[in-house]
């Protein structure tokens, strides 16, 4: 699936806090390739979140570079193609990134169809209509175009985390990341998401999913990477990971989570 | 003793009938135009507070160019987040004086406030008109009970706005942000409509608290419930009588007022969609 064309360079990221005394990410190098679907384990405090999180600068890192699209993003001024300097706007660098948490985050005040639609309407101005029929098609994807006029405390978590895919869809992001989709919510839900980010990824959507699914990592992901202390200590596809870990700190998480 | 309260003292009250109804008037009026006032500065108050003006970032920025070895991490070179120009660069004055003010007001008694702000500033400084509102609200009072009234509401106001806007979970500012919206969006449409259910009722309980506390505007001039109590009392040398009207017409506007507020809020919350 991977085509081999880089979407987001990684390079010797890090993230530090207190002074030093935590390094969330110690030095990531690790391209992404548009059409991967990179799945990010490791155990509780490793540093996939902050990974995950500092891809669409929810953290400012503190050091590296995050190119996306050819644009190093944590730099505040890069060149353009004249060689000016001009602002990076984040802003409209996230909206190539969707993302998807681990607790949903619906817009509590909003109908399922507002909450899809305000981003589109206000970010990139598209008309009402359009948006609206842009939502109830994709909600139709995932079963839930009659929910389209609820508020999100009247589903249950798993048409919440669905719900909160087809927001991200909207925008039509190159790219998802998914920070433990499925790690709040009741085990016969889970299923259902995981279907969802199933079919996304054989439609070719490149994804960087966060998660305790092994199965999934197994089954959907092109590449696996194993992140513990903040350092990525193994990378490559599921059968190299699961079949064939080398790392010690590697074969000891599997021998724990398998 | 004539202190026992008596039905004949009551009933000599009844010509002062019209006193009490203006004095409830000023009092309404008061609050009301000090809950405006007060929302008004304590809005300005919340936004300077949590403002992100850093007009000396640049120095944490420029000198470790100069004194590179003081603010950079030996080992990996980045920038620290210590260290006294990292502290100067993150400081903030807008925030610093306005969280300045908020604390000197609620840590000092609003008598002394009030008076620091009629004696100190309207007298020595303004000649307000001495015009009066609806032919009994002296406006030379009334203008400088709000004012300090108003000054001292800010700062609790202040509070109200700044802890309903944070009591939104963060998470709501990463979806909006991830979906690239922008700060001043993520307000508009996310953060301000749910925090106005958390900050609304606790402006309406402000209202109801500066009901009761304006009555320590009298001390000033201003013709409050309070002050016709008083003035009746030396026209009348009844103590007891005039004070339990005043109890009475507070306990009239208070109760019912807080009651209905909590009502509304409980109706409010239950449509709270989490
Ligand atoms: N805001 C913060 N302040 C201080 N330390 C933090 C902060 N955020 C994360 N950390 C620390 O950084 C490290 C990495 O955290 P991170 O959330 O990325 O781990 P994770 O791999 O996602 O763990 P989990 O599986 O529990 O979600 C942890 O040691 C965590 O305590
Ligand atoms: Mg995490």
């Amino acid at each position: 699936m991977a085509t081999g064309d880089k979407l987001i360079q990684v390079r010797d990221l890090k993230k530090y806090y207190n002074k030093g005394a935590i390094k969330a990410l110690d030095g990531v190098t690790v391209d992404i390739d548009r059409g991967d679907v990179m799945v990010v384990i490791g155990p509780s405090g490793s540093g996939k979140s902050t990974f995950l999180r500092s891809l669409n600068l929810m953290e400012q890192p503190t050091g590296g570079a995050i190119i996306f699209d050819g644009v190093d993003i944590t730099k505040p001024k890069v060149p353009d193609a004249s060689g000016k300097l001009v602002r990076v706007n984040i802003d409209q660098h996230r909206q190539k990134m969707g993302m998807v948490f681990q607790h949903f985050n619906l817009f509590p005040h909003m109908t399922i169809l507002d909450n899809m639609t305000l981003a589109p309407i206000q970010v990139k101005h598209m008309n009402k209509a359009e948006a609206e029929k842009k939502a109830l098609a994709l909600l139709a994807r995932v079963g839930l175009q009659d929910r389209a006029e609820a508020y999100p405390i009247q589903l249950s978590g798993g048409q919440k985390q669905r719900i909160a895919i087809v927001r991200a869809l909207m925008m039509e992001p190159e790219v998802m990341l998914f920070d433990e989709p499925t790690s709040a919510l009741d085990p016969e839900m889970v299923g259902e998401v995981l279907e969802v980010m199933k079919e996304l990824a054989q439609e070719g959507m490149t994804m960087v999913v966060v998660t305790h699914e092994m199965g999934f990592a197994r089954e959907v992901g092109s590449r696996v990477l194993f992140m513990a202390d903040g350092k990525l200590l193994e990378q490559g596809t599921p059968d190299e990971i699961f079949g064939h870990p080398t790392h010690p700190r590697l074969q000891d998480f599997l021998s724990r989570v398998l | 003793m004539g202190n026992f309260i008596q039905l004949k003292n009551f009933e000599a009250l009844l010509p002062y009938a019209n006193m009490f109804k203006e004095g409830l008037i000023v009092t309404l009026l008061l609050a009301f135009f000090t809950v405006l006032l007060g929302f008004v500065l304590g809005l300005m108050l919340a936004v300077l507070r949590m403002s992100n003006f850093r007009p000396l970032l640049w120095l944490a920025h420029a000198f470790p160019r100069v004194f590179g070895f003081f603010e950079r991490d030996k080992e990996s070179g980045l920038l620290r987040d210590s260290g006294f120009l990292y502290h100067l660069g993150r400081f903030n004055p807008l925030s610093f004086l306005a969280t300045a003010y908020v604390e000197v007001i609620r840590s000092t008694p609003v008598l002394v406030q009030i008076s620091l702000i009629y004696y100190g500033v309207f007298s020595l400084l303004f000649d307000l008109p001495t015009f009066k509102i609806f032919g009994f609200i002296s406006f030379n009072r009334f203008f400088p009970g709000v004012v300090a009234l108003a000054m001292n509401s800010a700062a609790y106001l202040c509070e109200i706005i700044r802890s309903g806007l944070q009591s939104i979970d963060g998470g709501q500012t990463e979806a909006a942000r991830s979906l690239g919206l922008t700060q001043m969006q993520n307000m508009r449409f996310i953060i301000l409509p749910q925090a106005i259910k958390n900050i609304l009722p606790a402006i309406a309980n402000e209202f109801v608290t500066i009901i009761k506390e304006s009555a320590i505007t009298y001390v000033i001039g201003v013709q409050d419930i309070m002050a016709m109590v008083n003035s009746i009392r030396s026209a009348t040398y009844i103590i007891m009588e005039p004070l339990l009207v005043a109890t009475l017409l507070y306990f009239c506007i208070c109760f019912p007022l807080s009651k209905l507020i909590a009502y509304i809020e409980r109706r409010m919350s239950r449509g709270d969609r989490r």
